[in-house]
């Protein structure tokens, strides 16, 4: 278990899936997490310090696993990019059956027929 | 579990359930290429809820969820989700360079 940089964690996370195409599964975790032991969080409540917590993510193909954690100040960037790998990746997913819609959009053009006018004499 | 048939009540309730006990909860995304699947899962070791789907429109909803807990997760609990979306959010940069003006 590797704790990794966010730049370093979106290119593993890439290899994981690009590993994974053929077979297998890949798992996504987020936690919150404050990155700290038990013991400390516990003196560090009874000295009265705040915690700080973090997005812990972490990312397994079941052999390997990788993880890295987010803060309120990057997370932004973080899930814009994470996104952008999903959506390269899950390409495997069924695209939505289109239903007849346009039939029924086509039927009202029709209607209102243009009035001609009456010829003068 | 049984998987949750409605997406709305999977993510009104995985936010309660993290809401509830912040520090036990995680959310986890399995995807599987060779079948197609996409399962989600929130559970805080004494309830969980899970969503199954091969949609890709279903993936398009799980962004936004996706964001919804990065938020909750880093800025905390009681972050605002309102402003939350599904696009790729680009942070306000703060290096923007002179107000047109040509160097």
């Amino acid at each position: 278990m590797v704790l990794l940089q966010l730049d370093p964690f979106l290119n593993e996370l890439t290899t994981l899936y690009q590993n994974s195409t053929d077979k297998g599964s890949i798992w996504v975790t987020l936690k919150r997490s404050s990155m700290k032991s038990k013991v400390q969080r516990n003196k560090m409540t009874t000295n009265g310090e705040p915690i700080e917590y973090r997005c812990l993510i972490r990312a397994t193909d079941g052999k390997k696993t990788i993880s890295t954690s987010v803060g309120a100040r990057d997370h932004q960037r973080f899930q814009a990019s994470y996104a952008t790998i999903l959506k390269a990746h899950m390409t495997a997913l069924k695209k939505r059956e289109r239903k007849d819609k346009k039939k029924a959009a086509e039927g009202d053009k029709k209607e209102g027929d243009v009035k001609k006018k009456p010829k003068r004499v | 579990m049984v998987y949750m048939a409605s997406w709305d009540e999977f993510v009104e309730r995985s936010v309660q359930l993290f809401r509830a006990d912040p520090d036990s909860t995680r959310y986890v995304m399995k995807y599987r290429h060779c079948d197609g699947k996409l399962v989600l899962k929130v559970t805080d070791n004494k309830e969980c809820l899970k969503f199954k789907t091969d949609q890709a429109q279903d993936a398009k909803k799980m962004e936004k969820l996706n964001n919804q807990f990065f938020t909750l997760m880093s800025r905390g609990p009681d972050a605002d989700l309102s402003e939350v979306t599904g696009k790729e959010q680009t942070e306000a940069q703060p290096g923007k360079k002179g107000r047109g003006r040509k160097q």
